[in-house]
C-alpha cells in the first residue's frame, strides 16, 4: 500500500505535467483534440491523486506505523473517527488533501463545461489550475512525501495531539482549504481572461458559484476556528489575532471586497481592472496564508513549525505575482473602462468605500501579522504588536463597515435621489437611534459597544424594512398571504435575499463580539470542596470530585453547582484529561450556553485533597456570534442556488 | 476628470489617509519590543527598558525554579537565555499555572521588567507547546519503545 501510494503521487505528476504540454500544444497549434487529451490527462490526475489519498487513509486504519506520518499522528488507541481524519493532522497529509481536492475541483470544472464546446478561453484555465496542481504535486513527490518510512516498525504511533481530538478541529482544516482552493478557479478564469482579453463579464458569471462557495468555506472554517479555541483551548476567547488566525483572515476580507465588485461590474460593466486585482489578491493570499502557517517565520501557538516548504511556497507566489503583474500591465488599456462611479450617493460609490474599509483591514492584520519580521529587517530590533493593535486599528473600521453594510443594498445605483434616501433610511435610522437609547438607558456606557449596537440595529432595520416593504407589494400582486408572500419572496429573489441573510448575520455577530468583549467578566479561584465562588450573577459551588477512564484517557471531573439569586439552576462539569501518549494534561472546558450569556468554566489545576483551580468567565451574548455565522453561511448557500430558468 | 468622480476620489483618498493615521497611531501606541532574556539584560536597547514600559521577553524556564501556589494562584520562576543560559531573571505570574508549563520549557511573557529587583512582573504567559501540531520525531519515540 504504501509503494502504491507512492505510485500514485507519481503518476499524478507525470500526469498533470503532461496535461499541461498537451494544452500548451493544444493552444499553439490550435488542436481541439490535444486539448480534449489534456484534458482526459487531468481526469486521470485526479484519479490518481483519489487513489492516493485512499491509500494514506487504508494506511492510518490499518495502524501502519511503519509509514512515519501515520506514526506520528496516530495510535491504535485512538478512536477510528479521529484514525480516518488524522489524514489531514499533519503538514504532509494536508498537503496531500490539498492536492486532492484540487484535482477534484479540476474534475468539477471540466465535467461543469462538458455540454459547452470550449472557447478560447478553457484551455487556459485549466492550464493555471494544472500548474497550481503540479506545485502541490511536486512538493509531495519530492519533498514532503506522507508516503516517507521508517527504518524499524514502532510498536505504537505518538497518536494524536489531545487538543485535535476534537470535532471542530477536524472539519476546520479542510473547511478552511477548501475555501483556499476554491479560489483557484476563479483565479483560473481571470488569468484566461486576461490572457485572451477577454473584458466581457462571462469569467465573473461562469465562477460567480465558485466564489461565493469558496467564501462560505473560508467563513466556516475561520468560524470552526474560532469555536474551537472557544470550546478547547480554554483561555475563554474565540479569536487571539494570531498569526494563523489572521492568515486565513485575510483572504477572507479580500475576497468578500471581491464578491461586491464582481456584482458591479455585472452590473455595470465597469471596475473591471480592479476585479481582476482583487482575484489575483485573494489566491496569492490563500497561498501567503499557507505559507505562514508552513514556513515557521512566525511565532505562533499553532503553526506548523518550520518545515523546510517556506522556500518553495514563497518561489510559487513569486512566480504568481510576477505572472499576475506581467499580465495586469499588458491587458490593462484593453480592460480599462469609460464608465465612471457617478456620484458618491450611490451603490457603486458604498460598494467602493467598502472595498476600502475591506482592503485596509486587510492590510492592517497582515501589517499587523507580519510586523515583528519588517521590524527586525529593518532596524534590526523585533517590535511585536499584539492584540491591543488589531483591537484599535481593526475596530472603528468594522463599525465604519457595518454602517456601509447598511447603507450598500438600498441606495440606488448610478445616482441616489433625496426622496430615496428619505424613504429607505428614515425607519432604519429611527430604529437605530432608538437601541442607542435604549442601550444607554440599560448602562452600556462604552462608546464603540454602543456605536456597534446601534449600527447593528440599523443594518437589521433596513433588512427588515426592505423585507417587509416587498411583501406588501407582492402580496398586491400576486394576492397571496403573508407567509406565502414572504417565502416566495425569499425563494424567487434568493439571490438579493441571501445577500441580505449574510448581512443580517454580520449585524447579530457583532453584537456578540461586542457585548463580549466589551462586557466580559473574568475571575479565578481556588476552591475546596464545598466552597463557592461568585462572578457576575452566578455563584458556583464546589460539590464533588471524580475519576475515571474513557476511551484513550483519565478524566478527573469536578461537578459544580451554578446557582442564581439563592437557587440551584444548574450543574456544570470541569475536568481535566490525561492522555495515553500525552505527556501533559489538558484541560476541558464546561460551558452553559444561553441566549443571554455564557457561563465558561476551565479548570487548569487540581491540588492535594481535590483543591481545584477555577477559572470562570461570563461571555455576555455570545452565542449570538455562533447563529450570526451561521446565518451568514446560511444566506450565502441560498445566494448560489442556480434557478432553474437560467439552465433552461 | 468629471465633478461627481473628483468627489468620490476625494472621498476614497480621505479613508486612506485615515486608515493611515488609524494604523500609524496603532503601532506606535501598542508596539512593544521583543528581546530574549539576554538582550533585555544587557543590550544598548534592553537598558533602556523602563520600569513600566511593556516588553516581551522569551526564554526557557529554569529547571528548579518553579514555585506555583496553587491556593494564591501565584506562579514564580525563572528564565533564561536560550543561548546564553547565564543571563537569567526572575519572573512572577499571578494565574493559573498552563498545562504545558514545566522546566526547560520555552515561554514567551509580556509585562514590565524591574531592573533593580531583576523581577519581571508577567501580565501575559504563553508556552510555546513542544510538539506545536508536529509530534516530536519519532526517533524519541524509538527510544521509548526499545524500553
Amino acid at each position: 500500500m504504501i509503494t502504491f501510494g507512492i505510485l500514485s503521487q507519481i503518476a499524478a505528476l507525470f500526469f498533470t505535467l503532461l496535461s499541461m504540454g498537451l494544452l500548451l500544444a493544444g493552444l499553439g497549434r490550435n488542436n481541439v483534440r490535444l486539448v480534449q487529451a489534456g484534458k482526459r490527462g487531468l481526469l486521470s490526475a485526479m484519479i490518481a491523486t483519489t487513489l492516493a489519498s485512499i491509500a494514506l487513509a487504508y494506511l492510518f486504519l490499518t495502524d501502519n506505523f511503519q509509514v512515519e506520518y501515520v506514526a506520528s499522528y496516530s495510535d491504535r488507541a485512538l478512536p477510528i473517527f479521529y484514525k480516518a481524519t488524522a489524514f489531514w493532522a499533519g503538514q504532509k497529509g494536508s498537503l496531500l488533501f490539498w492536492a486532492w481536492v484540487l484535482s477534484l475541483f479540476i474534475g468539477l470544472v471540466i465535467f461543469n463545461n462538458r455540454k459547452e464546446p470550449d472557447d478560447r478561453n478553457t484551455p487556459y484555465v485549466y492550464l493555471v489550475m494544472a500548474g497550481t496542481l503540479s506545485f502541490f504535486l511536486f512538493l509531495l513527490c519530492a519533498i514532503s512525501n506522507p508516503f516517507d518510512t521508517l527504518n524499524f516498525m514502532p510498536r505504537d504511533g505518538q497518536g494524536l495531539n489531545p487538543m485535535l481530538q476534537n470535532p471542530g478541529m477536524i472539519f476546520h482544516p479542510p473547511t478552511l482549504f477548501l475555501g483556499y482552493i476554491g479560489f483557484t478557479v476563479p483565479f483560473a478564469y481571470a488569468i484566461a481572461a486576461m490572457i485572451t482579453g477577454s473584458t466581457d463579464a462571462g469569467w465573473i458569471r461562469k465562477t460567480r458559484v465558485w466564489n461565493v462557495l469558496s467564501w462560505i468555506f473560508l467563513s466556516i472554517g475561520i468560524i470552526l476556528g474560532g469555536q474551537w479555541a472557544y470550546v478547547e483551548l480554554g483561555w475563554g476567547g474565540y479569536w487571539a489575532w494570531d498569526p494563523v488566525e489572521n492568515a486565513s483572515f485575510i483572504p477572507w476580507l479580500v475576497s468578500t471586497a471581491f464578491i461586491h465588485t464582481t456584482i458591479i461590474q455585472e452590473r455595470r460593466g465597469i471596475m473591471k481592472v480592479w476585479n481582476m486585482v482583487l482575484v489575483q489578491l485573494t489566491f496569492i493570499l490563500c497561498i501567503f496564508g499557507t505559507y505562514l502557517v508552513r514556513s515557521g517565520i512566525l511565532q505562533s501557538v499553532h503553526d506548523f513549525g518550520a518545515t523546510g516548504l517556506g522556500g518553495y511556497f514563497l518561489f510559487f507566489l513569486v512566480v504568481v505575482t510576477t505572472g499576475g503583474i506581467y499580465l495586469l500591465a499588458e491587458s490593462y488599456s484593453e480592460f480599462k473602462t469609460p464608465g465612471s462611479v457617478e456620484s458618491y450617493l450611490s451603490r457603486e460609490s458604498t460598494f467602493l468605500f467598502n472595498n476600502v474599509i475591506l482592503l485596509a483591514l486587510a492590510f492592517a492584520t497582515l501589517l499587523g501579522t507580519v510586523f515583528p519580521i519588517l521590524s527586525e529587517a529593518v532596524t534590526g530590533n523585533k517590535i511585536t504588536v499584539g492584540q491591543p493593535f488589531f483591537n484599535q486599528v481593526n475596530t472603528p473600521l468594522f463599525l465604519m463597515l457595518l454602517l456601509l453594510t447598511g447603507i450598500g443594498p438600498l441606495i440606488g445605483w448610478r445616482k441616489a435621489s433625496t426622496s430615496n434616501l428619505r424613504r429607505n433610511f428614515l425607519f432604519p435610522a429611527i430604529v437605530a437611534l432608538m437601541a442607542g437609547i435604549i442601550m444607554v438607558v440599560f448602562g452600556v456606557r462604552q462608546s464603540y459597544a454602543l456605536l456597534a449596537f446601534t449600527l447593528a440595529a440599523f443594518v437589521g432595520g433596513t433588512i427588515i424594512q426592505e423585507y417587509i416593504t416587498a411583501i406588501r407589494s407582492r402580496k398586491k400582486l400576486t394576492g397571496e398571504s403573508s407567509p406565502g408572500a414572504a417565502v416566495k419572496l425569499l425563494w424567487k429573489m434568493r439571490r438579493r435575499y441571501g445577500g441580505h441573510i449574510v448581512h443580517f448575520g454580520l449585524a447579530m455577530m457583532v453584537v456578540g463580539i461586542a457585548a463580549s468583549s466589551a462586557y466580559k467578566l473574568e475571575k479565578q479561584a481556588t476552591l475546596k470542596q464545598g466552597e463557592n465562588m461568585t462572578i457576575g450573577d452566578f455563584t458556583l459551588e464546589y460539590e464533588n470530585f471524580r475519576q475515571y477512564e474513557k476511551y484513550n484517557r483519565t478524566v478527573y471531573a469536578a461537578t459544580l453547582g451554578v446557582f442564581r439569586e439563592g437557587n440551584r439552576i444548574d450543574e456544570m462539569e470541569a475536568e481535566r484529561r490525561y492522555y495515553v501518549n500525552a505527556k501533559q494534561p489538558t484541560t476541558e472546558v464546561a460551558i452553559r450556553s444561553t441566549l443571554a450569556q455564557d457561563l465558561y468554566v476551565t479548570m487548569p489545576g487540581i491540588g492535594q485533597g481535590n483543591e481545584i483551580t477555577l477559572k470562570v468567565a461570563v461571555n455576555p451574548l455570545l452565542i449570538w456570534i455562533w447563529f450570526g455565522s451561521g446565518l451568514m453561511v446560511v444566506g450565502g448557500i441560498l445566494a448560489i442556488i442556480p434557478s432553474r430558468r437560467r439552465e433552461s | 476628470m468629471k465633478k461627481s468622480n473628483k468627489k468620490v476620489l476625494i472621498a476614497v483618498l480621505v479613508m486612506v489617509a485615515s486608515v493611515g493615521f488609524l494604523i500609524y497611531r496603532g503601532l506606535t501606541e501598542t508596539s512593544v519590543y521583543y528581546m530574549t532574556v539576554g538582550e533585555l539584560k544587557t543590550s544598548a536597547l534592553g537598558q533602556k527598558v523602563g520600569p513600566t514600559q511593556a516588553v516581551r521577553v522569551g526564554g526557557l524556564v529554569v529547571d528548579g525554579s518553579i514555585s506555583y501556589n496553587q491556593r494564591d494562584l501565584e506562579l514564580r520562576f525563572s528564565l533564561k537565555d536560550e543561548n546564553k543560559p547565564q543571563e537569567i531573571i526572575d519572573a512572577v505570574y499571578n494565574g493559573a499555572k498552563p498545562d504545558a508549563f514545566e522546566p526547560e520549557i520555552e515561554a514567551l511573557l509580556e509585562g514590565t521588567y524591574d531592573r533593580t529587583k531583576n523581577l519581571f512582573q508577567a501580565e501575559t504567559l504563553l508556552v510555546k507547546c513542544p510538539s506545536k501540531y508536529e509530534s516530536e520525531t519519532v526517533q524519541d519515540n524509538k527510544q521509548e519503545v526499545g524500553k
